[in-house]
């Protein structure tokens, strides 16, 4: 049955006039639609964050990608440069430690929380006792050393502590610096503002609505001079990084932090974009359990970490962004020293004559553990073919994050090395006594750091002075890399996108950005 | 309104859904445990103690026996309260309310689609079968089911996001604020959804019809003279609508589970995106809620199906 042209169309049926009308009212409907939505949305910062936030209130949040959202509520007692992660004043104006066990904090003045009332010595107080003994804190451990807080007067706060700490003018630019307003709390230490944070810092809460967005407007009192630079604020979450650099290439953000490095050479392909990397103290490495099998032998664990073509790793799993780690701080940090990272290099013979001294000539076998994501894979089969070099061979048993490294570091103790990272700990000498300490939860075999150790990290609490500081931790540093407890692959960049609308946005060592001082051309 | 018949079936269907939704949701409650990870974990946040993680299980009723704690959330559920989320606490209640209208925006607008283009064509290639017009619709079809639905979305945004402003490239604004917008903003997902749909339609639209046009009752019609547009409008349709309005329920309800993938392409808020999210992070809460809304969503749709065939088609509820 085949036809003719015409008698299709006659198979047809006739158009109706209100047929017409109707399609003529679809195409004008069409071209009603709001084409406005591309237009920039006033003085309104809009940004992509990776993550929904664990909670908003800073004493009761779990995750380390909060921050992000909590700068922007709270201001912090210290603050840090953004190059170098020195302290310097935040809401406290000076400290000084009138002696090693007794730290002193000046406050600014003039300062407000977004309820109206007033930041003085009792809020702090209030805040860091909460922190340090509330039963809903997470970060009670922060302050541990802390064994007292005073009022002195309005503007003055005295912390007397139970060992000389040097590192807490640091921690008090993280969580436990973040000011929350008592009268929020109705001064109870154990309500909490999860859902509805309320701070000095530059906006005010609008709202948070789960897994989508959450929102601020500019606090007009807010004490820093010319401070929030843009009137309102916006993070729409959007987990997934590919999603995340299409919403800013096609306007529906402003910027876009912590993009995968992989994505670096697409932004820089995109002329209406500007990257923004730097440094973090995000770094990639191996934990070894050295309480196990051959990794007890300090030589093993030597030869696996000079097997390793850092250069290399950097090429492959980054994209060529990052930085090759020859210990557990980046080149940029105050702290990072020549000396230890000397001890670690790339050598292939060195490391087979360490192995044949162990007698592990033929090689070994490990239990290997890892996570299951795209790059955690591609990480593993690189170090896989490094080893195979100087004969440690393996297999991968991958587990999402929380899972694998449970079962690591907590009880359990399964796997000899687990490939992971660390995500940085604002002051140095905590990376150290969190990671290599003997009861530290980052040491998986539990093993007693060499001799000396503790001992230099406990120099590098009683100095107030950064260079005598940075000579101590040099010396902790140094041996650790000697006994090989953790192989440190690569520092991670921040690869940050914005478009030219955004300017002074800087990335930051501690690779947490802050928004503050960000304007909109 | 409903006859004697319509009225027996509706309430067979009802009851034969209590055990589908018991079903789906403990499968889904085990199959989310048995998965690795423990939202405790999450919930008491980096470098937390064994007794911190311990004493979160305990608040949380995490430490009960399974199937203590799906009891619990079936009684629950069954007086219409869902429960929290466990990581943000919000009513999943709310959670819900928020996002499933926006996805089943998107599915209604992908189904809406799906018929406006996919029938014509359907009709073109039966009228002309074994013309050009029908090789194309088919060879346009077989690409449009082969394809997956995210590497079209992908497409489209390069094209129409990204190289073009045309359309946002993420992000939705809901119906009730501003539908202008909700449009501007659904209409990737949308498509990118349709385009199975559309050539699901017009393939099975073309097959039947070219089966009806050929039987010996259309043989008649010609024979007495009807015109072959009325044969095919009137008769044809009518005849092939049944299959039609399957293929349109079975599509609806594939559509549902493909927002999955879509809404997480296009960063919208929608059931898909809550889903994977709380799954994720093994809120369970969420994620019993959501199916259980989901499944509800299939069962009604097939009800409502089978209420039509019987208005289509009055001999089904006779038998």
């Amino acid at each position: 049955m085949t036809k003719r042209p015409e008698e299709i169309i006659n198979t047809l049926p006739p158009l109706r006039r209100r047929q017409v009308l109707a399609g003529m009212a679809g195409a004008a409907a069409v071209g009603l639609l709001p084409r406005g939505a591309f237009a920039q949305d006033g003085n309104v910062l809009r940004i992509r964050a990776n993550s929904n936030p664990s909670s908003l209130d800073p004493a009761t949040g779990g995750a380390g990608s909060d921050h992000v959202f909590l700068y922007n509520f709270y201001d912090t007692l210290v603050d840090w440069e953004p190059e170098t992660l020195a302290p310097k004043p935040g809401l406290a104006a000076s400290w000084d430690f009138t002696d090693p066990t007794t730290l002193v904090l000046k406050l600014q003045e003039g300062v407000t929380f977004h309820d109206g009332s007033p930041f003085n010595a009792e809020a702090v107080k209030f805040n860091l006792d909460r922190n340090r003994t509330a039963q809903l804190s997470n970060i009670k451990k922060d302050l541990a050393n802390v064994s007292e807080v005073q009022a002195t007067d309005e503007l003055t706060v005295t912390l007397t502590l139970s060992a000389p700490d040097t590192a807490l003018p640091l921690i008090l630019s993280d969580r436990a610096g973040m000011m929350v307003s008592p009268q929020a709390l109705n001064n109870d230490p154990e309500a909490n503002v999860d859902r509805a944070p309320v701070g000095t810092g530059p906006w005010t809460f609008t709202g948070w609505t789960d897994n989508e967005k959450v929102s601020g407007e500019r606090f007009a009192d807010h004490w820093r001079e010319g401070v929030p630079g843009v009137d309102g604020i916006v993070l729409n979450v959007i987990p997934e990084a590919a999603t995340g650099l299409r919403a800013i290439q096609s306007g529906q953000v402003d910027l876009a932090y912590q993009l995968d490095e992989r994505q670096q050479q697409l932004v820089d392909k995109m002329p209406n974009l500007t990257l923004v990397a730097g440094p973090t103290l995000y770094i990639y490495q191996v934990y070894l359990n050295s309480a196990r099998g051959p990794l007890q032998d300090v030589r093993v664990r030597r030869a696996m970490s000079l097997a390793i073509d850092r250069d290399a790793y950097v090429q492959v799993t980054q994209a060529g962004v990052g930085e090759p780690a020859y210990m557990n701080l980046p080149k940029a940090h105050w702290a990072w020293s020549e000396e230890a990272a000397a001890v670690t290099t790339f050598d292939v013979d060195a490391a087979k004559k360490l192995m044949e001294e162990a007698g592990f000539a033929d090689g070994i076998e490990l239990d290997m553990r890892g996570y299951p994501d795209q790059g955690s894979v591609q990480r593993q089969e690189f170090l896989l073919a490094q080893w195979a070099k100087i004969g440690v061979r393996g297999r991968f048993t991958n587990a999402p994050i929380s899972e694998a490294s449970g079962r690591f570091f907590g009880d359990e103790k399964v796997g000899d090395l687990l490939m992971s990272a660390w995500t940085g700990r604002p002051d140095p000498s905590l990376t150290y006594a969190l990671m290599y300490g003997q009861t530290s939860y980052y040491n998986p075999g539990r093993v007693a750091p060499p001799e000396g150790y503790e001992a230099a990290l406990q120099k590098s609490r009683e100095s107030n002075d950064q260079a005598e500081r940075a000579a101590a931790l040099s010396t902790v540093q140094k041996l650790a890399m000697e006994a090989a407890l953790c192989i440190p692959l690569s520092i991670r960049y921040e690869v940050d996108a914005t478009t030219d609308r955004v300017q002074n946005f800087k990335a930051n060592l501690l690779g947490k950005p802050k928004f503050r001082d960000v304007t909109l051309g | 309104m409903l006859n004697p018949l319509q009225k027996r079936m509706l309430r067979r269907r009802i009851v034969q859904a209590v055990p589908v939704l018991l079903l789906a949701t403990f499968s889904v409650f085990m199959l989310l445990k048995l998965l690795p990870g423990d939202v405790a974990i999450t919930l008491a946040g980096e470098n937390a103690t064994t007794e911190r993680i311990e004493e979160i299980r305990r608040i949380n009723g995490l430490d009960r026996p399974l199937l203590v704690q799906y009891g619990q959330w079936v009684l629950n559920a069954v007086q219409g309260d869902l429960s929290e989320s466990l990581l943000s606490g919000e009513e999943v209640t709310t959670t819900l309310a928020r996002v499933f209208p926006n996805t089943l925006f998107i599915v209604c607008y992908a189904i809406l689609l799906s018929i406006v283009i996919g029938v014509p064509l359907g009709l073109l290639a039966a009228a002309r079968s074994g013309g050009l017009a029908d090789r194309l619709v088919m060879v346009g079809s077989s690409v449009g089911v082969a394809l997956p639905n995210f590497w079209i979305a992908m497409i489209l945004v390069v094209a129409l996001a990204l190289n073009r402003q045309i359309f946002p490239a993420t992000g939705f604004v809901s119906p009730w604020e501003d539908l202008g917008g909700a449009i501007w903003y659904a209409t990737l997902p949308a498509v990118a959804l349709a385009a199975s749909g559309v050539a699901e339609v017009s393939r099975q639209l073309r097959s039947s019809l070219v089966e009806v046009l050929g039987s010996q009752h259309f043989r008649t019609l010609h024979a007495k003279g009807l015109p072959f547009r009325s044969i095919l409008w009137r008769h044809g349709l009518k005849n092939v609508s049944v299959n039609l309005l399957t293929v349109i329920s079975l599509l609806v309800n594939r559509t549902l589970a493909a927002t999955v993938v879509v809404e997480v392409v296009f960063a919208v808020p929608g059931m898909g995106n809550t889903i994977v999210n709380a799954t994720l992070q093994r809120d369970f809460p969420v994620v019993q809620g959501a199916v259980l809304v989901m499944v509800l969503t299939v069962i009604t749709v097939n009800l409502i199906t089978d209420m039509l065939y019987s208005v289509l088609d009055p001999r089904i509820s006779q038998r």
